[in-house]
């Protein structure tokens, strides 16, 4: 009788525990959304202003993942599939920009990619300039979320049984053949998983964008702008327009992401 | 077919030591040893899945060391087969069918060709985490054997499945041998495979090989006391072989010391008698010629049933343990029931007693 009821006081307790932190991380969401008047939200759905900063927010966010897929993901391979001296620090440094405060990583990016600095010279002599562009955006966005796409297709590596890839080979695929065929279809999920979760983490972006780029202005520094400028009022109506679009859009992406039943 | 000279290879701590062995054409040829001994890694390294540090292996008379693994045409099956789980079952057998560039016709006779030799042609839409093992297999072997490979390499094929299956798919893999002709080095731990199957046996240990032979060869004269305990046998009399061609069983006692003639070259040394357990004859009678090695009483201290026999413990004064398997028909043509703590005469059959040093 007493293992029974500590049975369920246990679940009890850990289910009390969960239901404070979901209510933590929705109630502010549910009331912003709820307390946004509708006729407001259409009027600044039609703000030009608000749509282009939603647009460039997403599409920067976009081309910072694809990059950092086509570099992640030979980075991701390595670091499941061999083993190398000073690993353990290369998984650190990978790790690192979700530690630094990315007001400090904005600066240290503006400290190469801007002006004052042969990388980001060179780079402007060829048309890339990083200081008040969309592409410094995405560089901004792109070296803070970096990890969450890497961790996620490691660890999507690391579920592949490498037995899969040397069978392949023994079935006369060469190593590209191998990685293309067994070990990225089979770790895709992860990888596509890492990607969403990057793309979030762009989007979401202030610290590090705002020393890149004030200007074009993406929606969060659009949202803080409002807010310093005008008020709570201006500010909430595109924070809701923001986190509505995201939802939808990430609820398809999970959708995607999620393993299908076998018949 | 397959000849490797002096492989060496150092695999983090693990290392293979100077591997020599050939595989002939159309051979089954079986290698046994403990688990963690580097099977595996010798036969991944024939796959060409790891590169050794010194030596040489030619397949078909080629110098294949540092060819890749994809331009070998071995077939390899490993123990959980290693489907790709993301393709059907025709599409695994395909996999390397479709590498080949081969047409979408050509590829589709040739998968179901296999899969009827194989009896899997019911299951080509399936994705293998719905199949049983024993289907499992037959796909990794017609994944295998579909490309018309060299040499076939089997990692432990069978020690996965339950032990029906496993019966039906070793004589299954005798039939795939015999049909098609097809050279196999298969790895396992499991002797009853091993005997059921190999043309020819090889002993691993420590990353070495230390005996061949073909296995009823190699079951009558093993090299030392790992191979014969991995062969089975279970006893193993301390001995000690004298400079006159005399040998001494010194754990059978000192009032009784049997002497027999054994091979006068050898010096004195210590030995030990490896006794299979059919080779301890209960109840054997008069010792007329050369029949027994040694006889003795012996005291039963323990009866252990089991389906179809029973093992039984044997016990002589000077302390000295034996243990034997007799069929339930065995049992009943004993003249007398076996009880425990009954002292009954042992005698030690001759012909299937062989001796090991005493340090290996």
């Amino acid at each position: 009788m007493r293992s029974f009821l500590g049975r369920r006081s246990f679940k009890a307790v850990f289910f009390t525990l969960s239901a404070l932190l979901l209510i933590l991380i929705a109630v502010p969401l549910i009331r912003m959304i709820a307390s946004a008047d509708p006729a407001t939200l259409f009027t600044t759905m039609a703000e030009q202003e608000v749509i282009s900063s939603i647009c460039l927010t997403l599409r920067s966010a976009f081309w910072a993942t694809i990059a950092c897929l086509v570099l992640g993901i030979p980075l991701a391979y390595l670091l499941a599939r061999t083993d190398f001296p000073g690993k353990s620090l290369v998984q650190g440094l990978v790790d690192l920009p979700v530690m630094i405060p990315h007001t400090a990583a904005g600066i240290a990016l503006l400290m190469v990619f801007g002006r004052s600095f042969f990388v980001g010279k060179a780079l402007g002599t060829i048309g890339l300039d990083f200081v008040g562009t969309e592409a410094g955006i995405s560089l901004a966005m792109a070296y803070v979320s970096i990890p969450f796409l890497v961790n996620a297709a490691r660890d999507g590596f690391l579920g592949v049984d490498p037995k899969l890839e040397r069978v392949a080979r023994t079935l006369g695929a060469s190593p590209r053949q191998a990685f293309f065929r067994i070990s990225l279809p089979l770790a895709w999920r992860s990888i596509l998983s890492g990607a969403i979760m990057m793309w979030a983490r762009g989007i979401s972006e202030f610290g590090a964008v705002i020393i890149l780029a004030y200007h074009p202005m993406t929606a969060p520094i659009l949202i803080w702008e409002r807010f310093q400028a005008y008020g709570l009022k201006y500010a909430k109506p595109v924070a809701v327009l923001l986190i509505l679009i995201c939802l939808i859009i990430f609820a398809i992406l999970r959708w995607l992401a999620e393993p299908r039943k076998e018949t | 077919m397959l000849k490797l000279e002096s492989v060496r290879l150092q695999l983090g701590n693990f290392t293979l030591s100077d591997v020599s062995l050939t595989v002939g054409q159309g051979e089954y040829l079986v290698l046994v040893g403990p688990t963690g001994t580097g099977k595996t890694v010798l036969l991944e390294t024939i796959a060409g899945l790891h590169h050794p540090c010194s030596g040489q292996i030619f397949l078909k008379g080629i110098n294949i060391t540092h060819m890749p693994a994809e331009k070998r045409h071995l077939g390899v099956v490993y123990q959980d087969y290693a489907l790709f789980p993301h393709l059907t079952v025709f599409d695994n057998i395909a996999f390397g069918l479709k590498l080949k560039k081969k047409g979408p016709r050509e590829i589709s006779g040739t998968v179901s060709k296999m899969a009827q030799f194989l009896d899997i042609q019911t299951i080509l839409k399936r994705r293998p985490r719905l199949l049983s093992g024993g289907e499992r297999q037959r796909v990794a072997l017609a994944r295998a054997l579909v490309l018309d490979p060299h040499m076939l390499l089997l990692d432990e094929p069978l020690s996965a499945l339950d032990r029906m299956t496993r019966d039906r798919l070793r004589g299954e893999l005798k039939r795939i041998h015999s049909e098609l002709g097809v050279s196999i080095l298969h790895i396992t731990h499991d002797l009853g495979e091993a005997f059921f199957l190999a043309d020819r046996l090889l002993v691993m240990k420590n990353g070495a090989i230390i005996q061949e032979g073909n296995p009823e060869e190699t079951l009558k004269r093993p090299k030392d006391r790992f191979v014969a305990e991995l062969l089975g046998i279970e006893n193993f009399i301390p001995a000690r072989l004298g400079g006159g061609g005399q040998l001494f069983l010194e754990g059978l006692g000192p009032g009784d010391p049997p002497v027999f003639p054994a091979s006068p070259a050898e010096t004195e040394k210590e030995i030990f008698l490896a006794v299979p357990n059919w080779a301890i004859q209960l109840f054997p009678g008069k010792n007329n010629g050369d029949i027994y090695l040694a006889m003795f009483p012996m005291t039963i201290t323990g009866l252990d049933r089991a389906q179809g026999h029973m093992k039984i413990h044997l016990k002589h004064a000077e302390g000295e343990q034996l243990r034997t398997t007799l069929s339930w028909r065995e049992m009943n043509e004993l003249p007398t029931n076996l009880e425990l703590g009954q002292e009954i005469p042992v005698g030690l059959n001759r012909k299937g007693i062989h001796w090991v040093p005493a340090e290996s």
